[in-house]
C-alpha cells in the first residue's frame, strides 16, 4: 500500500459560481488532491464545503475556473471516462426497469444484445438483485434503489467508483447494510474498480470506510488523514473508536476553530463573523437538552447520537450558540456558559431578551443596525441588504445569511420584515417583559 | 435472466376484436390520406361550389380531419425541432422565446394574406398552393403552446439526469429516447390536444375566406359550416355541428385519450399513481397482435437508431481522424470561440430577416392616414373593453363552478372529459345559434361579440380553475370543516385565495385567445348579409376581404403589440405576485 500509482490528480482548483444577484461565491480554494489505486478515499465536510463539487470537478461534470484534472497525466478536457458516478438521489429512470436502467450504462458502447445482457445480469448478481430485473424503481425501496445505481455504475466498468453521499437518502440500517455491501464488493476485488472515491459528511461512515479521510472545509482541503486499520473493521473496537474521536476532533477545528488566537467573534471587532444557518427555536432545543446533562455539559458527539442529528449538524448549532456566548466548546465538549444555564431557566420572553442583548453584540448585526439607522424610516429593501452582506461576507451565501439574520432578528425584536414589501426595517419595540 | 413468462395469456375467444380495430384504424387513416391527395392534385378551381346536403358531409369531415392532421405533424416537427434548440442553446432561447409569444398572439388573418398570395402563385395550376395555404393556417393555430410545452419540459429536467447522462456519456440521440422525450411526453401529449382544438378554431376561416376581390374555398367541414351560416341554412347548420362534434369524439376516444393514458406511465411523480380506468381502444389495441408487432418493430428501430449513434459519435480519444484534419477542426473551433466578430455573425441572417420584415411592416404602414390610426386606436380600446368583458363574464361562472368540481375527485372524473370535448369545439360554429338568442334577447353585436369570445375562451379558465381546485390542502379543508366555518368563510379565506395563482395563469390564456377570437366575434357573414361592429376584430377581418393591406398591417401591429404589452405588465407581473403569496409549499 505504500507506493501507490495516482489514477486522477487534481491540481489549484478553483470553483467560483455566479448568483442571482450578480455576485461571484468562491467555493473551492485552491485544492490539491490525487486519486491513488487501490484506496478508498474518503471526502469528508460539512454541507457547503465543497466536497460534492470536488467531486464533480473530478467526474468531469463541471469545468473548474482555475487548475486542472489529470488522468494519468493528461489533462481533462470534458466527461471522465474512467469514474463511475452514483447519485445520492439515485437518478433511476422511472419508466425502465431494473435491467434496463442498469444496461442504460453501456449504452453508449454499442455492444451486441447478448454482450449486454450479460455485463447487466453480472452487475445485478454482485448487487444482489437477482430476481428483480423486471421490476420497476417505484416498486422499490430507497435501499434497493440504490442498489440498482450502483449496479448501474458497476456495470460501466470503470476504474474508479464515485460515490457522492450514496447513503444519506437511506434511513440508518439501510444505510449500515449497503455500507458493508460495497466494502465487501470492494475487498472480493470481483469488480473492475481500482478505486473509490466517497463523499460523506458522517464519520462514522468515513472511518469504516476510508483507507484515506480528507477533511474539506470552507472549500480547502484541511486535512488528509491515512486509515490503515483492518478491514472489516469493528466500529466498537477501541481503535476506531479513537479514530473516530480524532476525526471528530479535527472536524470540530474546521468548523469551529479553537486556537489560541482565535477571539470569539462576539468580542472582536472587525471581523465580521457569519451566521450559522439553524433555526433559533433549534438552538434553544439544544440548549435545552444539554442544560438537562449532567454538569449542564455533553460530548458532541454523543450528543448527536442522541438527537439522531449527524455530528456536523451539532456542531453547527454549537458554534451558533457559541456566537451568543451561551456555550463553550472546549474540544468536543459542549458546556453551557452562565448565561446559558440563565437561558435555559427563563421563560419566552426573558430568552428574547437574552438574545436581543447578544445579538446586539455580533457586528453583523451592528453594521446592519448602523446602515438601517442611517436611512430614513429606518428601512431597507431586502436587495440592498443583500447587497451590503456579499460584501462583508463575500464567501457566504448572503440570501441564506440574511433568512438566518431576519429569522434569529425577528426573534430577538432586533428586526423586522415585510414579506410584501420585502423590506428590512429596525424593530423599535424593546423585548416586552 | 429475463423471466419469459407472458402477462397475460391470449385471450379464450378466438375472435380477433383487436386486430380488426387496429386494422379499421389504420385503413381509415389510409383512406383519408388517399382521398386528400386525389383532391391536392385536382386542378385548380377558383370557386368551388359547396355540397350543403348532409350526403356530402362525411367526406368533407374527413378531408378537414386530414389537413388539421397533418398540419400538427408540421406542428410536432416544429416543436421536436425548435423547442429543443431553444431548451439547449441559450443563444437559441433569447430569439425563439420571444417569436414564440409574438407568433402565439398574431390572429390567422395576419398569416392568410402572405401565405395565400405566395403560395398560390407557387402552385398556380393545381389546388395544392391553396391547401398548403390552409394547411399552414391551421399550423398558427395549432404550434406555440406545444412548443413551449416541450420547452418547459426539457428545461424542468432534473439536474442529475443530466450529470448522469454525461457521466456515461449518452450519445445525444440515446439522451433523447431515453431521458428528454419521455419526460416531455406527458406534457406534451396534452398540449397536443389542446392544440387540436386550437387548430379547429378557426376551421371556418382557414377554408372560406376573401381577399381582396376573390373568394377562396376548399371542401371541408368549416367551408361547409362557413357557407351554411352565410345562407342561414339553419338544417345544414346543425349537420355541420354534429360532423362537427362527431370528428372531435372520434379523435378523443381513438387517438387523445389513449395516447395521454400511455405517457402516464412516463411520469416522475411516483405518488400519483391512482389507478386510473384504462381507455377502451387502448385495451383493444394491445390485445392486437397487429400492433404488438408494430410495437416491437418500432421498439426494435429505436435501438438501431441509438447503436447507430455511438458510432456517429464515438468518444474523441478513439476517432482515428488524421493528424491535418483534427488540428483544422481545431483551428476553426478556435476561431469560432475567440474571435467575438465572427460569433456574433450568425446574428447576421435573423437581425436580417427582422429589419426586412419590419421595413415591409414600415413601408406599408407609412400609407396609412391619420384618421385610419384614430380608427385603429379607436377600435383597439372598444376590444378591450369587450375581452374585458368576456374575462369577467367567464370568471363569474366558472371559478364557482371549477371549484365545486374540482373539490370533490368523482366530480372532476365526471365532468373532465366532458369539459375536453366542449373545450374543443370550434365556438365560432355556434355563433349563429348564440347570435339568433341574442338578438331575441335585444342585444346588439356591440356587446354581444363579448359573449361571442366568451364562448371560446371560458374554457381556458375553467381548466385553470379546476387544475388549482384539486390542488387545495386537505389539511386545510379539514380545519375548515372541524371549525364549522361557513361557506363564505371557506369561500374567501381558503378557495380563491388557493385558486387564485391558477387563475391568473387562465386569464393570461384567455385573454390572448379572446383578442384572436375577435376577428371572428366582431365580423360575421350570416344570412346573406354581414354584421359588424367597431372593434380592432372587425378592422382586421374587415380589411383583409378588402385586401387594404396597410390597415390590415397597422390593425395586426395594434393587435400585437396590446396582447404583448398586457401579457408583459399587468399579467406577468400579476403571477409573480401571486406565485409569492398565494402559492402553497409543496
Amino acid at each position: 500500500m505504500q507506493t501507490l500509482k495516482p489514477a486522477i490528480e487534481m491540481k489549484n482548483i478553483q470553483q467560483s459560481f455566479h448568483l442571482d444577484t450578480g455576485r461571484k461565491i468562491k467555493v473551492l480554494d485552491d485544492v490539491n488532491m490525487t486519486v491513488h489505486q487501490g484506496e478508498v478515499l474518503v471526502l469528508l465536510g460539512p454541507s457547503g464545503s465543497g466536497k460534492s463539487t470536488c467531486l464533480r470537478i473530478l467526474t468531469g461534470l463541471l469545468k473548474p475556473s482555475h487548475g486542472k484534472v489529470f488522468l494519468d497525466g493528461k489533462p481533462l478536457h470534458q466527461s471522465n471516462p474512467d469514474t463511475a458516478l452514483v447519485f445520492q438521489s439515485f437518478a433511476l429512470l422511472p419508466w425502465k426497469n431494473v435491467a434496463a436502467n442498469v444496461a442504460t450504462g453501456i449504452k453508449p458502447l454499442g455492444l451486441t444484445k447478448e454482450e449486454v445482457s450479460s455485463r447487466v445480469k453480472k452487475a445485478i448478481d454482485l448487487v444482489g438483485l437477482e430476481g428483480f430485473e423486471e421490476a420497476y424503481p417505484k416498486e422499490h425501496t430507497g435501499g434497493m434503489k440504490q442498489r440498482v445505481g450502483i449496479a448501474r455504475a458497476l456495470v460501466m466498468e470503470r476504474p474508479i467508483l464515485c460515490l457522492d453521499e450514496p447513503f444519506s437518502a437511506l434511513d440508518v440500517l439501510t444505510a449500515e447494510t449497503l455500507r458493508k455491501e460495497v466494502l465487501n464488493l470492494w475487498l472480493s476485488k470481483k469488480t473492475a474498480i481500482k478505486a473509490i472515491v466517497l463523499v460523506t459528511h458522517n464519520i462514522t461512515e468515513a472511518v469504516s470506510m476510508g483507507s484515506r479521510i480528507l477533511v474539506v472545509g470552507s472549500g480547502k482541503v484541511r486535512f488528509s488523514i491515512r486509515n490503515d486499520l483492518n478491514y472489516p473493521r469493528d466500529e466498537k473496537s477501541s481503535a476506531f473508536k479513537n479514530l473516530v474521536d480524532n476525526m471528530h476532533d479535527l472536524l470540530t477545528e474546521t468548523i469551529i476553530p479553537d486556537t489560541a488566537d482565535w477571539i470569539p467573534p462576539a468580542l472582536a471587532s472587525n471581523t465580521i463573523e457569519s451566521l450559522p444557518h439553524v433555526s433559533i427555536t433549534e438552538v434553544d432545543g439544544f440548549l435545552e437538552v444539554i442544560g438537562q446533562e449532567d454538569g449542564k455539559r455533553a460530548d458532541a458527539f454523543l450528543l448527536a447520537k442522541k438527537l439522531m442529528k449527524d455530528s456536523v449538524q451539532v456542531l453547527i448549532l454549537a458554534k451558533a450558540a457559541e456566537l451568543l456566548d451561551l456555550v463553550d466548546t472546549p474540544k468536543n465538549q459542549v458546556v453551557l456558559t452562565d448565561l446559558g444555564k440563565a437561558f435555559v431557566s427563563s421563560d419566552v420572553n426573558e430568552k428574547k431578551k437574552i438574545v436581543h442583548r447578544q445579538m446586539k453584540q455580533l457586528r453583523l448585526t451592528q453594521l446592519i443596525h448602523e446602515k438601517l439607522l442611517s436611512v430614513p424610516d429606518q428601512t431597507l429593501p431586502r436587495s440592498e441588504v443583500i447587497q451590503d452582506l456579499s460584501d462583508w461576507l463575500p464567501n457566504e451565501n448572503p440570501e441564506r445569511v440574511l433568512d438566518t439574520l431576519l429569522q434569529w432578528g425577528r426573534y430577538g425584536e432586533l428586526f423586522g420584515y415585510n414579506a410584501d414589501t420585502m423590506q428590512v426595517y429596525i424593530d423599535n419595540e424593546t423585548p416586552s417583559t | 435472466m429475463y423471466s419469459q413468462v407472458p402477462h397475460s395469456y391470449p385471450k379464450k375467444t378466438q375472435f380477433p376484436l383487436g386486430d380488426l380495430t387496429a386494422i379499421l384504424v389504420l385503413g381509415f387513416f389510409l383512406f383519408g390520406s388517399v382521398e386528400l391527395a386525389r383532391n391536392w392534385t385536382a386542378a385548380y378551381q377558383p370557386s368551388i361550389q359547396i355540397d350543403l346536403s348532409e350526403r356530402a358531409l362525411p367526406l368533407y369531415a374527413v378531408y378537414s380531419l386530414f389537413r388539421a392532421l397533418i398540419a400538427y405533424v408540421a406542428s410536432l416537427g416544429f416543436t421536436l425541432i425548435f423547442g429543443y434548440w431553444a431548451a439547449k442553446s441559450r443563444r437559441a432561447e433569447r430569439v425563439i422565446l420571444p417569436l414564440l409569444d409574438v407568433g402565439q398572439s398574431i390572429p390567422v388573418l395576419g398569416f392568410l394574406p402572405t401565405l395565400v398570395l405566395g403560395l398560390i402563385s407557387v402552385f398556380p395550376h393545381s389546388n395544392f398552393g391553396l391547401e398548403l395555404a390552409c394547411i399552414l393556417m391551421i399550423f398558427t393555430g395549432q404550434v406555440w403552446n406545444m412548443t413551449f410545452s416541450y420547452y418547459a419540459s426539457l428545461k424542468s429536467i432534473p439536474n442529475h439526469f443530466h450529470e448522469l447522462s454525461r457521466n456515461v456519456r449518452l450519445t445525444p440521440i440515446q439522451r433523447l429516447f431515453d431521458i428528454e422525450l419521455p419526460f416531455a411526453s406527458s406534457g406534451l401529449a396534452w398540449n397536443s390536444l389542446m392544440s387540436m382544438a386550437g387548430g379547429w378554431f378557426f376551421l371556418t376561416i382557414c377554408e372560406a375566406f376573401t381577399l381582396g376581390d376573390r373568394q377562396y374555398r376548399l371542401l371541408g367541414l368549416g367551408s361547409y359550416m362557413a357557407t351554411a351560416i352565410e345562407v342561414g341554412n339553419t338544417r345544414a347548420i346543425l349537420y355541420g355541428l354534429s360532423a362537427m362534434v362527431a370528428v372531435i369524439l372520434f379523435m378523443d376516444f381513438i387517438v387523445w385519450r389513449p395516447v395521454i393514458a400511455w405517457t402516464r406511465r412516463f411520469r416522475l411523480d411516483e405518488q400519483n399513481e391512482q389507478v386510473q380506468n384504462i381507455p377502451f381502444i387502448q385495451m383493444l389495441l394491445k390485445e392486437s397482435r397487429l400492433v404488438r408487432v408494430l410495437e416491437k418493430y418500432i421498439h426494435s428501430a429505436i435501438a438501431q437508431i441509438e447503436t447507430l449513434s455511438t458510432h456517429l459519435f464515438k468518444p474523441r480519444k478513439r476517432r482515428r481522424t488524421g493528424l491535418l484534419l483534427r488540428r483544422f477542426r481545431h483551428r476553426w473551433i478556435s476561431l469560432f470561440r475567440y474571435t467575438p466578430s465572427l460569433n456574433h455573425l450568425s446574428w447576421v441572417p435573423v437581425l436580417g430577416l427582422g429589419l426586412w420584415i419590419l421595413m415591409k411592416l414600415a413601408i406599408l404602414i407609412h400609407a396609412l392616414k391619420a384618421p385610419e390610426i384614430i380608427l385603429i386606436l379607436q377600435s383597439a380600446g372598444y376590444t378591450f373593453l369587450r375581452v374585458l368583458g368576456a374575462l369577467v363574464l367567464s370568471t363569474l361562472w366558472t371559478v364557482p363552478f371549477g371549484i365545486w368540481v374540482g373539490l370533490s375527485p368523482k366530480r372532476t372524473r365526471f365532468f373532465q372529459p366532458i369539459i375536453q370535448v366542449a373545450a374543443s369545439f370550434p365556438a365560432p360554429m355556434l355563433y349563429p345559434i348564440v347570435l339568433f338568442g341574442l338578438s331575441a334577447l335585444g342585444v346588439g353585436l356591440g356587446v354581444g361579440a363579448s359573449i361571442l369570445m366568451l364562448l371560446g375562451v371560458q374554457w381556458y379558465i375553467l381548466f385553470n380553475v379546476l387544475a388549482g381546485a384539486t390542488l387545495i390542502s386537505r389539511e386545510l379543508r379539514e380545519t375548515f370543516y372541524l371549525f364549522r366555518s361557513p361557506l363564505k368563510q371557506r369561500l374567501f379565506d381558503l378557495y380563491l385565495p388557493s385558486i387564485f395563482p391558477s387563475l391568473v395563469t387562465g386569464w393570461i390564456t384567455a385573454s390572448g385567445g379572446a383578442w384572436n377570437a375577435s376577428i371572428v366575434a366582431e365580423y360575421i357573414q350570416y344570412h346573406g348579409q354581414t354584421l359588424r361592429t367597431v372593434g380592432l376584430g372587425a378592422l382586421i377581418s374587415q380589411s383583409t376581404s378588402d385586401g387594404n393591406f396597410p390597415l390590415l398591417a397597422g390593425a395586426l401591429i395594434a393587435m400585437v403589440s396590446m396582447v404583448l404589452v398586457l401579457n408583459r405588465t399587468i399579467w406577468r407581473r400579476a403571477q409573480v405576485l401571486c406565485e409569492r403569496k398565494f402559492r402553497f409549499e409543496r
